[in-house]
């Protein structure tokens, strides 16, 4: 028998602390890039950036207005079961976390055209702002884990996913990903970045993988791979908010998943945001 | 809010002989009060000025400053200049007399020329919303409330910071320019 105001309060708590904390590995990423930025202006960015993300965990507030969207990552072992109930509980908890934060209200109103073209308006409550559809994934950890990922519209203008010839060399699809990096970062006005990737064997799957890299990634644990492409993306000279220096990837998070037999890797890639991820996880 | 030290002080609104001293990578501090726009407001602020309408809704561009912002509970932060609803309405804004643009991201080569044209400068802010909101005095809806959050506002700030990106031609985003 589930208690539903316990659930409820959860999922609350978690979306408020993933939109307005650092996790203590993102703290101390941040204090490293400070000590060896080179350039005054960079150093200034990330200092002011840590700065504010201090200020957000003591008011619980936003780090950043754009509040983001709310992407949710369930896993479940296996004595756990889930069912339309507890989805309901999981919604209520979203929507009663954003009002609480408060969340930027920006949910469309309309149908499917004016939803598109924004002429229906916007929902005033912060709660109508609806998740994006829950991932579920088994563990072989007895839990029911609800990890909350909220992503903001700035990263989401600059990811792709898109398929690479591997052309059987790890080095060939590192390649590519650095170059759709560098544009990205450049782009996007507010570096650092953390690149979150996915590879996988659909468009579906990559993301997916993309998603579940953000929910586990962590900046103490980086695998080759994942130092290569920061070092390589550090050495673009785009730098905080774009305004050069030492500082334009704070990390990789990397999730390989299972490939195809073929040619073609599909690539998801996420450019996150100075702030970004923004994640927590909850047991239910 | 960590100061820098050799910043400059911006007082809105803003007298175009102020720019003169003003170069890309200055810090400055802006205090006073300011407009804030984005994608959906900013094409129809455009169109009053075309309409000839700025007055009827108490819009006074003279010198002002436009934040590329939403204005919600949540409070204000930068969003990317370089989207089309946004950019696209730089020139036009420049030419009826706003001196500082104010957001994040590169902006494209026609656009700094437009800005140079019409003696008008961008600036870009860091995404730092808790601290914004402490240095945020008031806010208040200037036009367009349906809106909501993309609503044409009118903050008092005071000590925004911010960093010159593009100025008199030249962007700090071209960065072998700056070696």
């Amino acid at each position: 028998m589930r208690n539903k105001n316990d659930i409820v309060d959860k999922v609350k708590e978690c979306l408020i602390k993933a939109a307005s904390t650092f996790s203590d590995d993102k703290k101390e990423v941040y204090r490293q890039a400070i000590e060896r930025e080179t350039v005054k202006t960079a150093k200034w960015v990330l200092e002011t950036t840590l700065n504010n993300a201090m200020v957000a965990e003591q008011n619980r507030s936003p780090l950043c207005d754009d509040s983001g969207i709310p992407h949710l990552f369930l896993e479940i072992g296996p004595n756990q079961s889930v069912d339309g109930e507890l989805f309901s509980f999981i919604k209520q908890g979203v929507a009663e976390g954003l009002r609480e934060l408060p969340g930027r209200p920006m949910a469309i109103k309309g149908d499917d055209t004016q939803r598109i073209d924004q002429s229906g308006g916007l929902d005033f409550d912060p709660g109508a702002l609806l998740s994006a559809p829950i991932l579920l994934k088994p563990t072989e950890e007895d839990v029911l884990r609800l990890h909350m990922l909220m992503h903001g519209g700035g990263p989401e203008i600059r990811a792709k996913t898109f398929r690479i010839f591997h052309r059987h060399k790890v080095s060939v699809v590192t390649e590519e990903i650095i170059e759709w990096a560098v544009e990205a970062s450049g782009k996007l006005g507010c570096s650092p970045v953390t690149l979150a990737i996915g590879i996988g064997r659909s468009h579906f799957e990559a993301t997916s993988l993309m998603l579940e890299a953000m929910a586990f990634g962590n900046y103490t644990i980086q695998n080759e791979i994942e130092k290569e492409i920061t070092n390589r993306l550090n050495k673009s000279n785009i730098g905080p908010l774009g305004l050069g220096g030492d500082t334009t990837a704070l990390g990789t998070f990397l999730k390989v998943g299972p490939q195809r037999a073929s040619g073609v890797r599909i690539v998801s890639m996420r450019p996150c945001c100075g702030i970004e991820p923004r994640k927590a996880s909850v047991e239910l | 809010m960590i100061q820098k030290e050799n910043s400059k002080s911006v007082i809105t609104p803003i007298r175009a002989c102020c720019l003169e001293s003003i170069s890309i990578g200055d810090f400055i501090y802006i205090s006073g009060f300011i407009y804030t726009g984005r994608d959906s407001v900013l094409p129809k602020i455009v169109s009053l000025i075309e309409d000839g309408k700025l007055e009827e809704y108490g819009i006074n561009l003279e010198g002002a400053v436009i934040f590329h912002t939403a204005v919600s509970p949540a409070g204000v932060g930068p969003t990317s200049s370089n989207k089309y609803d946004i950019e696209s309405t730089i020139p036009a804004l420049s030419a009826a007399g706003v001196k500082l643009h104010l957001g994040k991201g590169e902006l494209s080569k026609e656009t700094i020329e437009a800005l140079a044209k019409y003696n008008s400068i961008y600036a870009v802010i860091p995404p730092v919303t808790a601290l914004l909101n402490r240095i945020t005095l008031s806010k208040k809806i200037v036009a367009f409330p349906e809106l909501g959050m993309e609503a044409f506002h009118l903050l008092e700030v005071q000590n925004y910071p911010a960093i010159i990106a593009i100025a008199h031609g030249k962007s700090i985003y071209d960065h072998e320019e700056q070696k």
